[in-house]
């Protein structure tokens, strides 16, 4: 089920990138916990599809969590107060309260950042950066980053079963996967040099650096509030973190 | 209108491709610009398209005459630049391959129509307009909303000429606008041109072979090896004996030799083994559908299909677009899984866990898509990978492939770079990597499709040799001359079933 999309991609985007912001100026593991109660889990279970961010974010954060638990949790120089000790290991309180700073810290950007990405809509924001008159080259990488991908994929893909039809087997060993990436990547690669060239004519053929002002397909579905309220909150959040070091500096 | 003189073309510092040119187009004029693979008729479509070549160093000498301006240029720094955009506001062009056709920037087939206009800065409601129209005029409609990645072929092609035309121009140039199309797809992009041409849009039209259905007065030029052969009507066109430049007509019977000792000549000594007695290749009630997403539900593309190819078989599988053939066609090798059903390869059962390469020795697959089955550097490296890949060693494996590519006439191409051949030897090449394996069975999407009139004769021996010699050939095809010349029996598919049980008939269709 798709989301009822309430604020403009550029809004949604922006405001990920604050949160992310203020969770590193902040830098306290009560308010990234708060953030990720608060903020990441509601996003997460209300943006449609939950499991697939959620899947995303086990795939991304899990391993880097755990890691982090071991090492800070059961090896931590610092750490006084002992808690519990196997050999070299030593489970500290100090220790346990890094790792769970690092890791709700780490937990709240790949929450925040991953269910923007997953969730933004790449034509309303080239839409929207293209109303707002951005420069063209910019938002021609943004979509066409996006746009591209599935592309790729798709290909890869053939190009795999036209090789397996020829004789190469896939599978099993490592050596073996690595060989089949190998052969993949210089049709896939070539191929796509071929069709960047053609596709420079073609954008230069339909106007792509024409000077002037473009226009787009889509409605512009920004509002002067929001980009007002875009303003402030970048304007609000710099002004915290300003009064948030000084008032740490002086204390 | 627009008027093309070319007296030399040459891309940066190689031959001459094309020279001798005076190809003046009017107003509502509709020019087919025919010749073999290499004849130019690229170069051509791109020079009407306003893209000398100038910044990357390729020598244009001659005239374009767009209304009353005239550009001269000599090959030289000083030559004129011709600012594209806006160029093709007047003269479209659309090229030979569409991958590189699409924007990727649009999420919708309204976007990508509304993509020119909208760098031009058209007002967003008359841009609205622009591409409602457009869509109408071209049958588009139902499409609007749709991921253009995701189109079939025609749909594909008919929304990038949609694409070029949004901003009505007064030429719009094809290079090769059917290449790869099935009969339907045709039908939609043929009609979609007829449209433009009744609004008075000029077409010139590169491709391989003379229309099969075309006004008898529209204009053909031919050219072999970047020389005009002809220039005339239609009409004049057909009996002007062009079968000699290998310019063929759409549609026609190919022209195979009857003799079975010019097929063994034309069949390379593969080296496969057929065990006496048993069929080939056979399916048994075999059903299959598609899993996962795009599919509504768990659609049936197979219903229990049984088929025996034996030894001698050549099997022409013919049926509309989305009846089965190339489903069908790659359970034979693996690359699919029955969902029901057995499907068994030189006697042997095909199980799940049989990798689709262990099978490559036994069954050839020719793909549809031939781009995206080339992946080596040069042509030998690239027909030697097969037997390679079976573990032949690497004397052994060029020595088969160099056999294969005699046999299909690209001896002379073992150097060079897949990618720097042109369509149809491309095609050869990839055919040529089958051959090498030594499969006794032969399966073949689409073989003919934008070939010309050498390359499918040239196929259609090979088919029959393959055949002559014991070993078994499965197609699908939309050329129903072809298949008629050369199947012994032709299956046709209707909604994942054989309709037509398919009298057995002689090889070569006798």
């Amino acid at each position: 089920m798709p989301r009822r999309r309430v604020f403009n991609p550029l809004t949604e985007l922006l405001a990920a990138a604050l949160l992310v912001v203020l969770v590193l100026v902040v830098n306290t593991w009560q308010f990234s916990l708060a953030v990720l109660v608060a903020a990441v889990v509601p996003g997460v279970l209300l943006s449609g599809k939950p499991r697939q961010i959620a899947l995303a974010i086990a795939v991304t954060a899990g391993p880097l969590l755990l890691s982090s638990f071991l090492l800070h949790g059961l090896f931590f120089p610092e750490g006084t107060t002992v808690l519990a000790e196997w050999g070299p290991a030593r489970v500290t309180a100090e220790g346990l309260q890094f790792a769970a700073l690092t890791g709700l810290r780490l937990a709240v950007f790949t929450g925040v950042l991953l269910t923007a990405a997953l969730t933004v809509s790449i034509p309303e924001l080239v839409s929207t950066l293209t109303h707002r008159g951005w420069n063209r080259r910019l938002v021609f990488v943004v979509g066409s980053a996006v746009g591209l991908l599935p592309h790729v994929a798709e290909r890869a893909r053939r190009i795999t079963r036209a090789q397996q039809a020829r004789g190469l087997v896939v599978g099993g060993s490592v050596p073996s996967r690595v060989r089949g990436l190998l052969m993949v990547s210089v049709p896939l690669v070539t191929g796509l040099l071929i069709d960047a060239a053609e596709r420079t004519q073609l954008l230069e053929a339909r106007g792509f650096s024409s000077p002037g002002p473009r226009t787009s397909y889509l409605p512009d579905t920004d509002t002067a509030g929001q980009r007002t309220a875009r303003w402030l909150l970048a304007a609000g959040v710099l002004g915290f973190a300003c009064a948030w070091y000084a008032v740490g500096a002086g204390r | 209108m627009i008027r093309l003189e070319c007296s030399s073309f040459a891309y940066d510092g190689g031959p001459v491709v094309l020279s001798g040119v005076d190809l003046a187009v009017e107003p509502g004029a509709l020019v087919h610009v025919v010749g073999p693979s290499g004849s130019g008729k690229t170069t051509l479509a791109r020079l009407l398209a306003g893209q000398t070549g100038a910044g990357n160093g390729a020598q244009f000498r001659g005239a374009l005459t767009l209304g009353t301006d005239r550009l001269g240029f000599t090959g030289g720094p000083g030559d004129p630049r011709i600012d594209p955009a806006a160029w093709s506001s007047t003269v479209a062009y659309a090229a030979q391959r569409t991958e590189g056709q699409l924007s990727m920037m649009s999420a919708t087939v309204a976007e990508e129509i509304a993509f020119g206009p909208a760098n031009r800065g058209m007002p967003a409601g008359e841009l609205r307009a622009a591409v409602q129209a457009t869509a109408a005029r071209l049958g588009l409609t139902d499409l609007l909303n749709r991921d253009p990645r995701r189109l079939s072929g025609g749909q594909l092609r008919r929304t990038i000429i949609a694409a070029a035309v949004v901003g009505n121009p007064r030429v719009l140039i094809l290079d090769e606008p059917f290449q790869g199309l099935d009969a339907d797809a045709r039908a939609e992009v043929a009609r979609t041109l007829e449209v433009l041409r009744a609004a008075g849009t000029a077409l010139v039209i590169c491709a391989p072979m003379l229309p099969g259905a075309a006004p008898g007065r529209s204009r053909v030029l031919a050219l072999v090896s970047g020389r005009p052969v002809f220039d005339g009507t239609l009409g004049q066109a057909r009996t002007a004996g062009l079968e000699r430049y290998a310019i063929g007509t759409e549609g026609s019977a190919p022209d195979v030799l009857r003799d079975p000792r010019g097929w063994a000549a034309a069949a390379p000594a593969s080296g496969f083994s057929v065990k006496a007695g048993g069929p080939l290749a056979e399916l048994a009630g075999v059903s299959f559908s598609y899993r996962g997403e795009g599919t509504r539900g768990q659609a049936e593309v197979l219903r229990g299909v049984d088929l025996r190819v034996d030894p001698g078989d050549i099997v022409g599988l013919t049926g509309a677009n989305g009846s089965g053939k190339s489903t069908l066609l790659q359970h034979l090798n693996g690359l699919l899984r029955a969902s029901s059903g057995t499907v068994a390869v030189a006697g042997r059962p095909l199980g799940r866990r049989t990798a689709t390469g262990r099978l490559a020795g036994a069954v050839g697959f020719l793909f549809q898509d031939t781009d995206q089955q080339l992946f080596e550097r040069t042509v030998l490296r690239e027909v030697a990978y097969g037997p390679a890949a079976a573990g032949a060693g690497r004397e052994a494996a060029q020595g088969r492939a160099r056999t294969a590519l005699a046999a299909v006439g690209l001896g002379h191409a073992a150097g060079e770079h897949p990618y720097e051949l042109g369509f149809v030897e491309r095609r050869l090449v990839a055919f040529a990597s089958l051959i090498a394996s030594g499969p006794a069975v032969w399966v073949l999407d689409e073989p003919t499709a934008g070939l010309d009139l050498r390359g499918r004769n040239r196929v259609g021996e090979l088919i029959l040799g393959h055949a002559a010699a014991g070993g078994a050939v499965v197609l699908a095809t939309h050329d129903g001359a072809f298949a008629g010349a050369l199947c012994t029996r032709i299956l046709e598919l209707k909604d994942g079933r054989i309709l037509s049980g398919g009298a057995r008939r002689g090889a070569g269709g006798a």
